[in-house]
């Protein structure tokens, strides 16, 4: 069954079409290991992928009542480790876009050139 | 006596320089890569004959008035040795592909280096294969192409100075203890102590010491970073742990280590330059660790060298090996390469999940005897500074998430499609790659495998990984990174990846310092300008003058009255007999 969204073809970003994913054209350049991973591209699935650290994290924090640290810090209690790690990840996103406008500089800022740029090694999988 | 040749005291890096010397010599690429693969074995097998559970002191050489001992191995010791020969194995096996004479005979040098100063028992021979490291690893570095050769000579300047550093430290140690150079503990109170823990901090990468890492390692060649990322700063490692345990200062350096690469990672574009700044933040650990100096800390952080030497190295090769590909290892035009290359992808997550100390991959059973020891440490005395380290230790290692376990394999495989539709990995990286994967993970295996790597620590291991509290509450922390990721992703937060230069400490001499030398380089153009204007008048001038006076059409040689000359030799002779009455008196 081939649904026609994925007949179409998409942007790469970088402005070029792309043939789908699931097209025979697409599939002729998709590594025989990855067809049956193609759903990890599917925008669904990316959206949907929010609920297995949900999952994961409420039990987890359930069974930190349970069983509770044998040599615990003045601050934990039953999920502080999960307050901890959403705080600090936050924290470093949050403070990304302060830190580009403070510190980014065009990619030949020192004049020395870019990192390089090595010559392609297969253009396509066969 | 000098029996620093003789085979059962030979330091095993010996061979390994040995091999690499003669790498510069062979011209068939296949003799080089047999030698490649089979010198970091052969040292291995040495390593595994020379040692017997005891302290092995060998291969004395007298130097005039010193006597180096160029082998020592001991229980500390031999952990560095046999990482540093399976890494050297693995990078062998990854660097199969390039035929380059360059590449093979310096990797070798660089790597028998690093496993000979290992092996040093006293501060000299350290020193001299300390050099050794910076001199043979920075043509790696130029093997990187346009932009490397500068990055290369700041690299050189930053390891010569720490060199020069060590010496100088070394000599004055040395001389305090009357000659006694031998490298043990040392400790803060010795004399030199400070400068030889500067040397080390500089190839250990301390704050504001750190740039070369980032400057120079995403420069390298492909293979040459893989290589690069293993031997240098842990050596500087070992070298801590040998002469510093239980520094407190670098508790809080370590501390500090861990926490600012996570705020440059998550600006960064080029991902080679990210898993530098995951490096920095890596080895912060273990210089915390160091600083703790505990049975459990020390024990933390040699797993945590032997775990990350691996981790690391996987990381790096899977990225070398979609820059090999795909030609760049900037994030904003990667993506979607699980669908090219899947096994790359899934070794390449592996690396990720055990750097980020996920259950059953290297890093939980080796970073937590480090948080452990931190959190055992400020429970016991180490008062409220120490909950704060313990604090950004856990901060830390959420951004080791965010960065290294989730930027990395996200922007490279997934995200959008970048359209890059390329081959798998060539055979070799892919075996290098699944030996360092499987690696990661019997190495965290409950079923022996974390027993096997606790038996290597260099003091008894009292400490149990897979209790439910600790799975738990780590479980905790990744799956709340995890969530944030998605969460903030989903909410449009999460910043794009942006083409930029990202300015850090190093603008203050590649950019300030530059600027300030051609100042100073014009002024003094300038200055020299003028005095030579000056001096020009002065000299013409006086010449000029003198020519009036004493030139056959000068002053002196016109005639004149007779009285003028009595009258001045007169004046002469009164102003002589004054100075000399008043001199008499």
């Amino acid at each position: 069954m081939t649904k026609t969204t994925h007949n179409t073809p998409h942007d790469d970003g970088h402005g070029h079409d792309m043939p789908d994913d699931y097209s025979p054209e697409g599939l002729a350049q998709i590594h025989p290991y990855a067809k049956p991973f193609l759903f990890l591209g599917k925008e669904s699935v990316k959206r949907g992928f929010i609920w297995l650290p949900v999952a994961g994290l409420i039990l987890v924090s359930v069974l930190g009542f349970f069983f509770p640290p044998k040599h615990p810090a003045p601050w934990d209690f039953g999920f502080s480790w999960a307050v901890i790690g959403f705080a600090a990840y936050t924290i470093v996103v949050l403070s990304a876009e302060p830190l580009f406008k403070l510190l980014a500089r065009g990619e030949d800022y020192y004049g020395e050139g870019e990192a390089p740029k090595l010559e392609l090694k297969g253009d396509s999988y066969e | 006596m000098s029996d620093f040749l003789t085979l059962g005291h030979i330091n095993p890096g010996f061979i390994i320089i040995l091999a690499g010397l003669l790498c510069a010599f062979v011209p068939s690429s296949q003799i080089r890569k047999a030698l490649v693969l089979l010198a970091p074995i052969a040292a291995g097998v040495l390593i595994f004959k020379q040692f017997n559970a005891a302290e092995v002191i060998g291969g004395i050489w007298s130097v005039g008035p010193i006597e180096l001992t160029t082998l020592r191995i001991d229980s500390l010791a031999i952990v560095w040795g046999y990482i540093f020969c399976l890494a050297g194995v693995l990078n062998a096996i990854f660097g199969f592909h390039e035929k380059c004479k360059l590449t093979d005979s310096s990797a070798l040098v660089y790597m028998g280096a690093a496993v000979a100063a290992v092996f040093a028992g006293d501060l000299i021979t350290l020193f001299v294969f300390w050099e050794l490291t910076a001199i043979s690893s920075v043509f790696l570095i130029w093997k990187g192409g346009e932009g490397s050769f500068a990055a290369g000579i700041r690299y050189l300047a930053y390891h010569v100075t720490s060199g020069v550093l060590l010496l100088a430290g070394a000599v004055i140690y040395g001389l305090s203890k009357g000659g006694d150079y031998s490298f043990d503990y040392i400790g803060l109170d010795a004399p030199g102590a400070w400068l030889i823990l500067l040397g080390m901090g500089i190839k250990v990468g301390f704050p504001f010491l750190h740039n070369w890492i980032q400057d120079s390692y995403p420069k390298a060649s492909v293979t040459g970073t893989v290589i690069l990322s293993v031997f240098t700063t842990k050596l500087a490692l070992y070298a801590l742990a040998r002469g510093f345990p239980g520094t407190e200062i670098l508790i809080y350096i370590g501390a500090v280590m861990t926490c600012f690469p996570v705020f440059f990672a998550v600006i960064e574009n080029d991902l080679r330059k990210v898993l530098a700044y995951s490096l920095n933040n890596q080895l912060g650990f273990m210089v915390c660790g160091i600083g703790i100096g505990t049975q459990l800390a020390m024990n933390g952080v040699a797993g945590q060298v032997v775990a990350h030497v691996i981790f690391k190295s996987l990381l790096f090769m899977s990225i070398g090996a979609v820059m090999h590909r795909v030609g760049t290892a900037k994030a904003s035009e990667l993506g979607g390469l699980f669908r090219s290359m899947p096994i790359t992808a899934v070794f390449c997550m592996i690396g990720a999940g055990s750097i980020a100390a996920f259950p059953l991959l290297a890093g939980f059973v080796t970073k937590s005897m480090i948080i452990s020891s931190a959190v055992d440490f400020a429970g016991h005395g180490g008062g409220p500074a120490m909950w704060v380290v313990v604090m950004m230790l856990l901060f830390a290692s959420a951004g080791v998430m965010e960065h290294s376990g989730i930027k990395v394999p996200h922007f490279t495989f997934f995200a959008h499609d970048g359209g890059h539709r390329v081959k798998e990995a060539p055979w070799n990286m892919l075996v290098a790659m699944g030996l360092a994967a499987a690696l990661c993970i019997f190495l965290a295996s409950p079923l022996g495998g974390y027993q096997f790597l606790y038996s290597m620590m260099p003091y008894e291991v009292d400490y149990h990984p897979y209790t439910t509290d600790h799975v738990v509450f780590q479980l905790q922390l990744l799956f709340a990174a995890m969530f944030a990721f998605a969460f903030l992703k989903r909410k449009g937060v999460y910043p794009d990846e942006r083409r930029a230069e990202i300015l850090d400490f190093d603008w203050t001499h590649r950019k300030l310092g530059k600027s300030i030398a051609g100042w100073v380089n014009a002024m003094w153009a300038r200055l020299a300008a003028n005095t030579a204007n000056v001096s020009d008048a002065f000299i013409a001038g006086t010449g000029r003058r003198m020519s009036q006076l004493f030139s056959p059409a000068g002053a002196f040689s016109a005639a004149s009255p007779s009285g003028l000359p009595a009258l001045l030799t007169a004046a002469t002779l009164v102003f002589a007999i004054i100075i000399i009455f008043v001199a008499a008196a």
